[in-house]
C-alpha cells in the first residue's frame, strides 16, 4: 500500500471513528498540559535558577587584601596572571572606593563613591557616551550624574576629603557590567598602570563549577603568607548548590514526566484496544481484501498518531497558558520534547492493540450467521 | 491462471473434525464453479482457504502452478489484493465510506494510485448500473445494489480469481439474477493476466438457481 494511501485511510478512519479519536485527543491534551503545568514549571524554575546561578554575579571570585599590613600581593603582575588562567573570563583589580563630589560645586555637594580600577575598564563597564578615560579622567554613571548634579558628562569631580588624590575630569557616562553593579551609583576611574598594589582582585569565571580549581589557582598565584591574610568570597558553595539542585530537579522532573506519560500511554492503549475490538469487522474485511498485517498495524498506529498530534498541539497551548499564568514558561526545548514524546508515547502505546488487531482471524468476523 | 487444490484438508482447531478429506480439484479459468453442500460442510471455509485467508493443515492451494498456501502472510496478502476478488454474503461494505471508496479498497492495498483506482472503480460501477450511486453511502442503496457494488469491488484489481460466498443469499430473484449475470460476465471477460482465458469464479451456495447457472458444480 502506498504511504499516501495509508495516510489517507488513517485520516478517514480517525475522522469516522470520532469517539475514540476525541478520547485520544483529550488524553494526549491532558498528558501534555499536565506535563507542562507540572514538570514544565519545574523545568522553568530549574532554568531560572541556572540562569541566576550562572550569572556573572554568581561566577565571581573576590579576593581582598587588607590595606593595613599589606604585602602588595594583588599587584599588576598577579592580576595579569589571574587573567591568564583558562578558567578566567575576565579579571581586574580595584582599590577601596572613596567619596567624590562635583568639583564645580565644591564642599557641601552630594557625594558619590568612586572606584579606581586596574585592568581593562571595558571588563567592568559599558561606555554609554563620551570616550574612555585616560589617567586623571573618569566616567560617571547616570545615577551618579544625577546625584552629582551634572547635566552633561562634563566637568570634574574631586575627593570629598583631602587625601592626596587629584581631581578627575569627567569624559563620559557608563553602565556597569555584571558583577560590578555597585559601580552604577558613582564614578569609575582607571588606576595608574604603575600602581604598586590594589586592595581587591575580582576574577569572573567562565563557569561557576570551576570555582574550586580557580580559587586554588588564584591563591597559588597570590601566595599569601598566612591562610587568613586574604579575605576570599568564592562561588564554590553556589556551584555545589547548583549541582545539588540540578540533580534534585532532574530526578524529580524525570520521575514526574515518566509518570504522566506512562499513565497517558496506558489510557491511550485501552482506548485503541477498545476501538479495534469495536472495529474488528472493518479490520477483518480489510485483511480479507488484501491488507497485510503491516498495513493494519500501520493504519491503527497512524490513526492514533493523528489525533495524538492534535491533542499534543492543544495540550501544549493549554500547558503554556497555565505555566505562563504562573510566570514559569518552560524552555522551548522542553516544550518541543514534550510534544514529540507525547505523540511518540501515544503512537507506541497503540502498537500492542494494533498487533492484536492484525493477528486476529478475519474469518470469525466475516462469517454471516 | 489455474487455481487448484491438491489433497487438501483443513480444521479450525486441534481435535476438531477435519474438513474436505484430502480434496483435490482444478478450478478452470473462464468457468463458474458452484460449491454446494449442506450447512456446516465447509463451503465458506473452502472459499477462505482458496482465498488464502485460512491455511490448510494438509495439501496445497496452487495458483498458476505455484503453491500459494505455503507463502508467508505478507505474500498471501499481496496475492489476495492483486489476484483474488472477494464477494461476501452480506456485501460487507464499510458504512462510513462512499460506494466508490469501498470499491477501490482492494486496489489501494495492491499499491495502486488513488486516482487510477477511482477511474477503474467508476467504470465498473457504470457497467454494473450503479455508477450514479458512486458518492452515496451503503445505507442509501438497496441490498441488490450493494451486492453489485461488492462485485465491482471484487473486480477492481482485475483479479484472476473471484470468490463469492453466498452472493445471492439475501437477494430476491431479480437481484440474484443481476449479480449472477455480473459474475458470469466476469468469468468470461476478465483474466487479463491469464492471457484472456477468463477468470476463475467460485461461488459457495445452496441456491438451486445458482447451481443451475454454474458451469461446474463441486459438491462437498
Amino acid at each position: 500500500m502506498r504511504p499516501a494511501n495509508l495516510l489517507g485511510e488513517a485520516v478517514k478512519t480517525a475522522w469516522v471513528t470520532k469517539v475514540p479519536s476525541a478520547l485520544i485527543v483529550l488524553l494526549v491534551l491532558v498528558m501534555c498540559t499536565a506535563a507542562l503545568a507540572t514538570v514544565g514549571r519545574t523545568a522553568a524554575a530549574e532554568q531560572q535558577l541556572h540562569q541566576r546561578l550562572d550569572s556573572a554575579g554568581a561566577r565571581v571570585l573576590t579576593v581582598t587584601e587588607p590595606s593595613s599590613g599589606s604585602h602588595e600581593l594583588i599587584n599588576p603582575a598577579t592580576i595579569s596572571q589571574a587573567a591568564g588562567l583558562s578558567s578566567t573570563e575576565r579579571a581586574l583589580g580595584a582599590v577601596t572606593a572613596i567619596d567624590v563630589l562635583n568639583g564645580a560645586v565644591g564642599d557641601g555637594a552630594h557625594r558619590v563613591p568612586a572606584w579606581g580600577v586596574y585592568g581593562d575598564l571595558e571588563d567592568a563597564v559599558v561606555l554609554d557616551s563620551g570616550r574612555w578615560p585616560e589617567q586623571g579622567e573618569a566616567l560617571v554613571s547616570e545615577e551618579g550624574m544625577e546625584r552629582l548634579n551634572l547635566d552633561e558628562p562634563a566637568g570634574w569631580v574631586q575627593p570629598s576629603s583631602t587625601n592626596g588624590l587629584d581631581d578627575w575630569a569627567v569624559v563620559g557616562t557608563f553602565t556597569p557590567r555584571e558583577p560590578f553593579g555597585d559601580y552604577g551609583v558613582g564614578v569609575v576611574y582607571p588606576l595608574d598602570e604603575d600602581v604598586a598594589a590594589v586592595t581587591t582582585l575580582h576574577v569572573v569565571l567562565h563557569d561557576g563549577n570551576q570555582a574550586a580549581a580557580a580559587q586554588s589557582a588564584v591563591l597559588g598565584i597570590l601566595d599569601p603568607p598566612a591562610s587568613d591574610h586574604l579575605s576570599v568570597q568564592s562561588p564554590l558553595s553556589m556551584a555545589q548548590l547548583q549541582d545539588e539542585l540540578a540533580g534534585d530537579f532532574t530526578t524529580f522532573g524525570r520521575t514526574l514526566l515518566l509518570g504522566v506519560l506512562a499513565g497517558g500511554a496506558f489510557l491511550v492503549a485501552i482506548v485503541v484496544l477498545a476501538d479495534v475490538l469495536v472495529r474488528r469487522k472493518d479490520l477483518g474485511r480489510r485483511r480479507a481484501l488484501g491488507a497485510s498485517r503491516e498495513v493494519i498495524v500501520g493504519l491503527v498506529v497512524l490513526r492514533t498518531a493523528l489525533p495524538a498530534t492534535l491533542g499534543a498541539t492543544l495540550g501544549i497551548a493549554a500547558g503554556l497558558g497555565i505555566a505562563g499564568a504562573f510566570d514559569a514558561l518552560p524552555p522551548w526545548d522542553f516544550t518541543t520534547g514534550t510534544v514529540v514524546l507525547a505523540i511518540l508515547v501515544a503512537s507506541v502505546s497503540a502498537v500492542i492493540p494494533a498487533v492484536y488487531a492484525a493477528t486476529r482471524d478475519p474469518v470469525n468476523v466475516l462469517r454471516t450467521p | 491462471m489455474v487455481l487448484a487444490l491438491e489433497d487438501m484438508m483443513f480444521r479450525y482447531r486441534r481435535g476438531e473434525e477435519e474438513l474436505f478429506g484430502g480434496l483435490s480439484y482444478v478450478f478452470e479459468p473462464g468457468r463458474v464453479t458452484a460449491v454446494t453442500g449442506a450447512s456446516g460442510c465447509g463451503k465458506s471455509t473452502l472459499l477462505y482457504v482458496l482465498g488464502l485467508i485460512l491455511s490448510p493443515i494438509h495439501g496445497t492451494v496452487t495458483l498458476a502452478g505455484e503453491n500459494v498456501s505455503a507463502a508467508v502472510d505478507a505474500e498471501r496478502s499481496r496475492i489476495r489484493a492483486e489476484s483474488i476478488g472477494f464477494v461476501f454474503q452480506d456485501s460487507a461494505l464499510d458504512s462510513t465510506r462512499t460506494i466508490l471508496d469501498s470499491v477501490i479498497e482492494p486496489a489501494l492495498y495492491a499499491g495502486w494510485r488513488q486516482n487510477v483506482a477511482q477511474d477503474k472503480g467508476r467504470g465498473l460501477l457504470d457497467r454494473m448500473g450503479v455508477g450514479h450511486r458512486a458518492d452515496h453511502r451503503p445505507g442509501e442503496i438497496s441490498g441488490g445494489q450493494a451486492q453489485r457494488v461488492a462485485v465491482c469491488r471484487s473486480l477492481v484489481t482485475d483479479p484472476v480469481v473471484v470468490l463469492a460466498d453466498e452472493p445471492t443469499g439475501n437477494l430476491d430473484q431479480a437481484n440474484a439474477e443481476g449479480v449472477l449475470a455480473a459474475l458470469s460476465e466476469a468469468a468470461g471477460s476478465g483474466g487479463t493476466e491469464s492471457g484472456g482465458g477468463g477468470r476463475t469464479v467460485v461461488i459457495a451456495t445452496h441456491d438451486p438457481f445458482v447451481i443451475d447457472v454454474a458451469d461446474e458444480v463441486l459438491p462437498l
